[in-house]
Parts: C-alpha cells; sequence; structure tokens
C-alpha cells in the first residue's frame, strides 16, 4: 500500500519536472526554483487574503464569518 | 532522475558483459550462454545511463514481456545475432507498391490525405514556453553565479566579444544539460545496428569521461537509407580495390590534376540515373549547395525558397546577394502569392523593372520535418511564371520512388521539368560528396564557374567507387534485383513504422512515403529523457530541439533504412510504445486505427 502511494507519487514528481523542464537542471537549481515558486504563491495568497477579499467583501457587502481578522470596511475602500 | 552524476560507477562491470561489442572473453561459447542467461535475469542498462524508474508495475509487465519475447528468439540488439552493416532484405511473396504517387487523386488532395500533421495541445504550448523561460532564468542565475567552465580570452581588454554572446550562453546553459544526447561518439559502421563509445560526464555536461565500454544499438539515427553504409559487401570491396589501385586522394582540384576516368564515368552514371543529359559531382554535399548557388545567382535575381530549407541553401542565396523571399513550407498558394507578386511588381530596388531571373529552390525530403514536396504543383507553378527551379534531393534521391531516383521519380515527373536536380552522395549511397544534374549547357557553366570545381579537391577514389558500385546496384546494372528490394524494403518499413506510431499515439509529421519520421516531445526534458531512455534499451535515436527547430516543436527523428528488418522495428515499436506511455508523449487526438498493420 505505501510502496504503491510512494510510486505513485515519484512517478508524479517525475512527470511534473519533465514537463517543467527542471528535470534536466542541477539540484540547486531546482530548489531554487521552487523556493521564488512558493514565495510567489505565498505573495499571491497574502495579497489575495488580505487585500482581494475584502475589496470583493465590500463591492458584495459582506465578509464571510469564517475570518474573523477582517472586519466590515477593513482594506481597500471603494468610494 | 539525475541520470547523470549517480550512476558512474556502480553498474560498468555488471553490463560489460551484456552490452561490450568488442573485448570478449576466450570461450566464446560460453560467454554466450551467459550472456543469454543475464539478458533473461537482469533489466538491460546502458552503463552510461541507468533506467529511469518510472511505473514500477508498468515496467515490470513489459519487461517480463520483453524478456519474454527475446526468449522466443525475439530480437534484441545486444544478442548480435548478425554482424552489423549487413542489409538484410524482407523475404516476401506478397505484392508491395513501392513507394510513389497513386495519381487518383488531385496532387493537392492526395498531399492532403498522405500529410501526418497536428496542432501542439494549448497546455503542451504553454508549458514549452514556461520551461523555455525558467530555463532562460536559471541560465542567467547559473551565469551570474558562477565562472563557466570553459577556456577564457586574455590580455583583450578593449576587444568587443568575438563569438555571439546568446550563441554561447545557450550553448552553455540550456545545450549543455543535455549535451550527452548528441555528438555521441560510435565505433562501429552505422548500419542497422551501431556501437555507441559510452561517456559519462560528472559536471552536468560540461566534460565527459569515457568508461571504456561499448553499447551496442538499434541505428534508427544515420541517413543510410538504402543500407550502403557497410564494411562488407560489394561496395566495401570494390572500393578497397580502387583505393589500392588509385590511392586515397589526388590532393588537386579537378581542373589541375584531380581530374580521372573514375569521376568522369561516375558523372556519366549519374546522369543516366537521372535521364538528363549531364551531371557534376563535387566532393562534398553542403559545398555543393553553398557553393554553386553563388555561380548561378546574382545580385538582382530573385529566389523564391521555402522556409524550412536546409542551411546550406540559406548560406549558397545569402553568397550569392540575390533577393530571398520566403514562402510558407509546401503551402501552393503562398509560393502562387509570392510569384505573382515579384513578377506584378518586379524588383523594388531597380523601380519595378523586372527581375533579371525567378528561382524556386526547394527540397525533396525536407530532413526535419518528414515532408515531401508537392513537386507536380511547384513544376506546375514553374510553367506557368517561367521560373527556374532548383530542387535539392539530398534525403530523397535513392530513397524515393520505384527506382530510387527521388522525388521526381516518386512523382512521375519528367526530370527535364526540373532545371536544376541537387543532390548528395552521403546518404542513400553510404558515401560522401554532392551533384548537380541538368541540361549539357547548365554543366558546362557550372565546370567553367563554380568555386566548388575549380578550387575544391576532387573526391577521394574510395568514396567516388563507393558511389559508382551503389549507383549500379540501385539501377540493377550489376544484374541483381538487390537495389529494387533494398528499395522495396525501404519504402515498407517507412509505411509500417509510421502507422504503428500513428497507432501508439503520438505525433508524426510529414507524409507517410517519407523515410524521416520525427516524433514530437516538444520539450527539452523529454527529448533528453527519450534519447537517454532509448539507449538504456539499446536504441539509438537523434533528438532535435531549439535551434534546429521551432521553440515548441522539439522531436525525435527516426531514419529509416532499408537495412531494419520487421523484428527490429517491431522491437523499437514497443519501447516506443512503453516509454511514450511513461513520459506521455501520446499527444495525439485523432482517432486512431486499431486493426494490425500490415508489414
Amino acid at each position: 500500500m505505501l510502496d504503491n502511494i510512494i510510486d505513485f507519487a515519484s512517478y508524479w514528481w517525475f512527470r511534473y519536472l519533465m514537463v517543467t523542464e527542471l528535470y534536466m537542471v542541477e539540484k540547486w537549481e531546482r530548489v531554487t526554483i521552487h523556493v521564488i515558486f512558493l514565495t510567489l504563491f505565498c505573495i499571491f495568497w497574502y495579497f489575495n487574503y488580505s487585500v482581494l477579499l475584502s475589496f470583493t467583501g465590500n463591492l458584495f457587502g459582506f465578509v464571510p464569518d469564517v475570518l474573523p481578522g477582517v472586519k466590515q470596511g477593513q482594506g481597500i475602500k471603494v468610494t | 532522475m539525475g541520470n547523470l552524476e549517480t550512476d558512474a560507477a556502480a553498474p560498468f562491470e555488471q553490463s560489460y558483459a551484456t552490452t561490450n561489442g568488442n573485448g570478449k572473453p576466450a570461450n566464446p561459447a560460453m560467454e554466450e550462454e551467459e550472456d543469454h542467461e543475464t539478458l533473461m535475469q537482469r533489466k538491460f542498462s546502458a552503463p552510461a545511463y541507468t533506467e529511469i524508474k518510472t511505473r514500477k508495475n508498468a515496467a515490470k509487465v513489459s519487461s517480463a514481456h520483453r524478456l519474454k519475447n527475446i526468449a522466443n528468439g525475439g530480437y534484441h540488439p545486444a544478442k548480435q545475432l548478425h554482424l552489423n552493416g549487413h542489409a538484410k532484405t524482407a523475404v516476401s511473396d506478397r505484392e508491395f507498391k513501392s513507394s510513389q504517387a497513386d495519381g487518383v487523386l488531385s496532387p493537392e488532395q492526395e498531399h492532403y490525405q498522405k500529410s501526418s500533421f497536428e496542432e501542439v495541445p494549448l497546455h503542451t504550448a504553454c508549458l514549452t514556453y514556461l520551461g523555455f523561460y525558467l530555463l532562460m532564468i536559471l541560465g542567467y542565475i547559473n551565469q551570474l553565479l558562477f565562472v563557466p567552465k570553459v577556456a577564457k580570452e586574455k590580455g583583450r581588454d578593449g576587444y568587443v566579444a568575438l563569438y555571439d554572446a546568446f550563441e554561447s550562453f545557450y550553448s552553455r546553459y540550456v545545450y549543455r544539460r543535455i549535451r550527452d544526447c548528441w555528438n555521441r561518439p560510435i565505433c562501429s559502421v552505422p548500419g542497422d545496428e551501431l556501437t555507441l563509445k559510452d561517456r559519462v560526464t560528472n559536471d552536468y555536461g560540461w566534460s565527459f569521461k569515457f568508461t571504456g565500454t561499448q553499447t551496442r544499438c538499434l541505428n534508427l539515427g544515420s541517413y543510410n537509407y538504402l543500407g550502403f553504409a557497410s564494411s562488407t559487401g560489394t561496395c566495401a570491396d570494390n572500393s578497397e580495390a580502387t583505393a589500392r589501385q588509385l590511392g586515397l586522394a589526388y590532393c588537386s582540384s579537378r581542373s589541375e590534376l584531380g581530374e580521372t576516368q573514375l569521376l568522369a564515368d561516375l558523372e556519366r552514371q549519374t546522369a543516366r540515373y537521372f535521364g538528363v543529359e549531364d551531371a557534376i559531382v563535387f566532393g562534398m554535399g553542403f559545398a555543393t549547395n553553398a557553393l554553386n548557388l553563388p555561380s548561378l545567382l546574382s545580385p538582382g535575381c530573385l529566389v523564391v525558397s521555402d522556409e524550412k530549407n536546409h542551411a546550406s541553401i540559406i548560406l549558397g542565396l545569402r553568397l550569392s546577394g540575390a533577393t530571398i523571399k520566403v514562402f510558407k513550407h509546401n503551402n501552393m498558394r503562398d509560393l502562387d502569392r509570392v510569384l505573382r507578386q515579384a513578377v506584378v511588381y518586379g524588383n523594388p530596388k531597380a523601380g519595378g523593372k523586372p527581375w533579371k531571373k525567378i528561382m524556386i529552390i526547394v527540397e525533396g525530403v525536407f530532413s526535419m520535418e518528414g515532408s515531401i514536396v508537392r513537386l507536380p504543383e511547384v513544376i506546375a507553378l514553374k510553367k506557368k511564371y517561367k521560373a527556374y527551379l532548383y530542387l535539392d534531393e539530398a534525403h530523397s534521391v535513392g530513397a524515393m520512388g520505384p527506382n530510387g531516383g527521388g522525388v521526381t521519380d516518386y512523382f512521375r515527373a519528367d526530370a527535364k521539368d526540373v532545371d536544376i536536380l541537387m543532390g548528395t552522395f552521403t546518404k542513400s549511397f553510404g558515401s560522401a560528396g554532392g551533384y548537380i544534374a541538368g541540361s549539357k549547357k547548365l554543366i558546362d557553366f557550372l565546370r567553367a564557374n563554380s568555386h566548388a570545381h575549380c578550387y575544391a579537391s576532387s573526391i577521394s577514389p574510395p568514396i567516388a567507387q563507393q558511389i559508382y558500385t551503389s549507383m549500379r546496384i540501385i539501377m540493377g546494372e550489376d544484374g541483381t534485383d538487390i537495389g529494387r528490394q533494398k528499395i522495396n524494403q525501404l519504402a515498407r518499413n517507412a509505411r509500417y513504422f509510421r502507422k504503428r506510431l500513428a497507432q501508439i499515439g503520438v505525433i508524426t509529421y510529414g507524409h507517410e512515403d517519407s523515410p524521416v519520421v520525427p516524433m514530437l516531445v516538444y520539450l527539452f526534458s523529454k527529448i533528453g529523457a527519450v534519447v537517454r531512455t532509448l539507449t538504456t534499451r539499446h536504441i539509438a535515436v537523434v533528438g532535435a530541439g531549439f535551434p534546429a527547430t521551432p521553440i515548441m516543436e522539439g522531436r525525435i527523428r527516426f531514419c529509416l533504412s532499408a537495412a531494419h528488418t520487421k523484428e527490429q522495428l517491431d522491437y523499437a515499436l514497443d519501447v516506443i510504445d512503453e516509454i511514450s506511455d511513461d513520459f506521455g508523449l501520446k499527444y495525439s487526438r485523432k482517432p486512431k486505427d486499431l486493426n494490425p498493420i500490415e508489414y
């Protein structure tokens, strides 16, 4: 069972490396690109969480309850 | 995954027994038995690479299947059932129509019916560009942080760079990473099989070390279309005799001391082969284009050139100083448009006066695309606009047509309709050099004006003899039908291979009768992975990527030969089927024909 999962994961990891051309680069380069990918992802995530969510909340006039940190009217105001 | 860095030491000794072509122990019978046994037990692995571990179960099933096949007497290159270089001809009673146009449909319809082409899937195109940009970014980071391991000019302060910066950047940081897949040294005749000299790299392609071992591979990468590249047989014997009689080189040009009866005979034979008045031969195929075009064209002439034409043609055209207009690959409407505009508007640099002459330049078989020129339509356009036609038959001569006469033979066109027939002896004839055939007037003009004739050294006698003998065999003048059999075998191989690839579900380009079969894999990594994996399975192929192809169209190019047997092709196709599943190469969305393909 575990073997199967590892096989499956390693196979698709290999396919992922292949389509992003990371298969043919050195290990440190692979790590660098993944760090860049992760950083970009985090920046986007933070932007979406802090700016985009309250922006759309303001547009439609509601704030979801799942985000206790964000109150109505916070973030960018649309006038 | 990291093929290169980790497996330098461990598998060498193990695989030596299974893969080494030479260096056998004293008792060959025992060795053979042991060989067989190890083959049964162990995964095949070429010394320089380990097999990429992908789907374990699939690999198990397929390798078990393969081993069973081999046990039943199936083909495997490592078994070395026969000596290299012998052309094996198929023995079949069934009537087979060799490659030629059917002539039932109109030329245009027939072209579209027989050509395979598919647009690249959108997500693959996006990924290819993304990957290319990633490689570029990593290259720049790499260049910024480390000093490249290349020789540097010193004491050159103030000079501009002598070598093009992007080109060297590209070859250092993109091409270098999979450099082990190109320029691989071989140590045998490139016949139906060849022996690769194994090498490893411990620094990601900056440098290579020879391991001292060799790998016997099925050869799907040489332009040995008719299987004349052989170290034994009539051709080799005659060449050897000629070398003993006439020596190896004349060390002089044809205009001076390099002229012999052999070359005069060869030229007459070439003219007869194409059914034209006269022919002239040169010692180098590339130079035949690059140095003869400037003597035929001058500034004020217009050349209408196919966009996929070979570098030698492009170089020749640039040297000539003629105006070049490019038309879309094999697109007759575009050719018609370009010609019409040229005739109507004339030469803008000369105030709209007519061009001195207009010449259409096309190739018979395009080596990267695997496509065949639409000759009947080109000839019709040429006659309509009174332009000249220059046909480069480098890949088609010998390989196309029921008599091996190239695309003119294939389309049953009159060779005299083509003003200049050019081709090389490097491919089908298993030799070297090039020719130009046409009217007596043309050839006499070239004898007087061609740089390749006046200044280049004449063809070496054994090389000329190889061409002469193989040409006689193709024409059937040696009294056998070996030539005919080879032509039929090649046509049969080409169709079978293409149909099976289509059935597998990979995208191929080109015409169904063309012996060059490009299989699209799009990404650099996939080129590298496919070439490396096929080497572990004892199949040698050639990959082609940017800049030889557009960025988006990386491909593996299979070159078929009359020397290949059905068993060899079946072995290769089974392996390709398996790895295209593993690597995701089955891009084709066309409906598949699931019926068994008849050979």
